[in-house]
């Protein structure tokens, strides 16, 4: 391919990721709103459900799960659409660099952004809600490994809607069933290690998923974004 | 081979074809619902155990096994929109969703019915029923995509990915559901055998209602094809010379 000034791909990666990290620490409202969503959401259970110990101990790994899902699909939103806006992401297609390390440039910042934060403080919540203290490396490693797996899948969806004016609900359609594999993944390994199963096993499977959506993801959201802006 | 191909990408073709062989395929379908319906219904031996109630074995097995074809055919479908931007097969994918949906409700429907005499519940959160109840709501997301993306070659592509990404994703969901939890009986190997506990008398009328499931499949796919070909192709003047022949 013949580009005026050749970049490396490496670069283009980094800078894109650069970039996009910049944005998201002058826009700390974006950092900030998915976090707070985590924490106000799982702090709705204990009142919806029971104050009681034993009660929020059982459905706590669930919880914490769900509470994750659901922060890290309604940020998914900012990830593609405000390039889409501004016409920095016809930019990003029309590069000679494959789009696919784009993407992962930007589900990478994506989750350091608004995942990790999450991941990060889920022993607290963990501790909130009474989950046994055996569980908590359990949750801690399997948000770590699920997390992006699930900002990877999400972003597929939301390349296939980035033209859509409203697309809060469909976004939801879309993407909720997908993280199904994951959701059953992460909380089985904390209800299984408390039984004596082996932490290894679930972590080995998580590392699975998280590789093949590594590798595919970005594929198909890159075709999706190629459909979706022409 | 080619050109067979190529052929099959016109919508005008499909439409000529597929009307010859539409009452053959009618009438087909008719005769193995009313000779499966009958036997298995009426003749076929009560379930020493179940009763009556394990007659919905004739309809909810067949009906189950079609629903799981669809993502399968959508994904094979999806594929040649992108790669070869066959617009029959956008029409396919187009029409499979919404139809995909129906037969998955009517395979969990069917079930919830059995379930309830045989297992004492309408629902449990079962693998085989979690997963089933996941690829509809799968469907339902390719059919609102599709209504949500106003242009339609932008639809076409889009759903043709989100069916191959929802195909491979059904799959996966099956799998860690099963893993999790499961009280369905495991699937059964189909086997033809003469013996007391299976024999011709439970399988035969079993093979009449899944053929008879399987051609109302093919015709409801047609005529929702047939449809769906009118309606884009309504400009052109094959279609005018047919409306005005009518």
């Amino acid at each position: 391919m013949t580009v005026g000034n050749s970049t490396p791909t490496s670069a283009a990666f980094l800078s894109t990721l650069k970039r996009d990290l910049l944005i998201a620490y002058r826009r700390k409202n974006d950092v900030v709103n998915p976090f707070m969503f985590f924490f106000i959401v799982v702090s709705l259970f204990p009142i919806a459900i029971s104050p009681d110990a034993d009660k929020l101990g059982e459905i706590a790994a669930g919880v914490l799960w769900i509470a994750a899902l659901l922060a890290g699909m309604l940020s998914m939103d900012s990830l593609f659409r405000a390039d889409y806006e501004d016409g920095s992401l016809e930019q990003l297609l029309l590069s000679p660099h494959p789009l696919y390390f784009m993407v992962l440039a930007k589900n990478i910042s994506h989750w350091l952004v608004s995942g990790l934060p999450v991941v990060l403080v889920s022993p607290v919540l963990a501790y909130m809600l009474n989950l046994p203290a055996e569980s908590y490396m359990t949750l801690f490693l399997t948000l770590l490994l699920g997390t992006p797996v699930l900002s990877l899948l999400g972003s597929i969806g939301v390349a296939l809607t980035v033209g859509l004016g409203s697309r809060g609900l469909i976004l939801a359609v879309i993407t909720l069933p997908m993280n199904v594999p994951v959701l059953i993944t992460g909380t089985l390994a904390v209800q299984q290690t408390l039984n004596g199963a082996t932490l290894a096993f679930y972590l080995a499977i998580l590392g699975a998923m998280l590789l093949a959506s590594i590798a595919l993801a970005p594929l198909a959201s890159a075709a999706a974004l190629r459909i979706s802006v022409n | 081979m080619w050109l067979w191909f190529s052929k099959l990408g016109s919508p005008k073709w499909f439409y000529e074809l597929s009307g010859r062989w539409l009452p053959w395929l009618v009438a087909a379908m008719f005769a193995f619902l009313f000779v499966g319906v009958v036997w298995a219904l009426l003749f076929v031996p009560q379930d020493y155990q179940q009763g009556l109630t394990n007659r919905i074995f004739y309809v909810h097995v067949p009906v189950a096994s079609i629903s799981l074809a669809f993502f399968p055919l959508m994904a094979i479908a999806g594929t040649i929109t992108l790669v070869w931007k066959m617009k029959l097969a956008d029409i396919v994918v187009k029409t499979a969703a919404p139809l995909g949906a129906w037969f998955t409700a009517f395979a969990l429907a069917s079930g919830s019915i059995w379930g309830i005499d045989t297992w004492g519940t309408w629902w449990i959160w079962d693998g085989r029923l979690t997963s089933l109840l996941f690829q509809f709501f799968l469907l339902i997301g390719v059919v609102s995509l599709r209504s949500a993306l106003e242009d339609s070659d932008a639809a076409a592509k889009a759903c043709a990915l989100l069916s191959i990404v929802g195909c491979i994703n059904v799959v996966v969901i099956k799998y860690s559901v099963d893993w999790w939890n499961t009280l369905h009986q495991p699937g059964t190997d189909f086997v033809l055998s003469s013996n007391k506990a299976n024999g011709p008398d439970i399988w035969v009328p079993l093979v009449l209602m899944i053929g008879a499931v399987y051609l109302f499949f093919a015709v409801s796919m047609i005529m929702s094809t047939r449809n769906e070909i009118l309606e884009r192709e309504r400009r052109s003047q094959w279609v005018e010379e047919l409306v005005d022949n009518l």
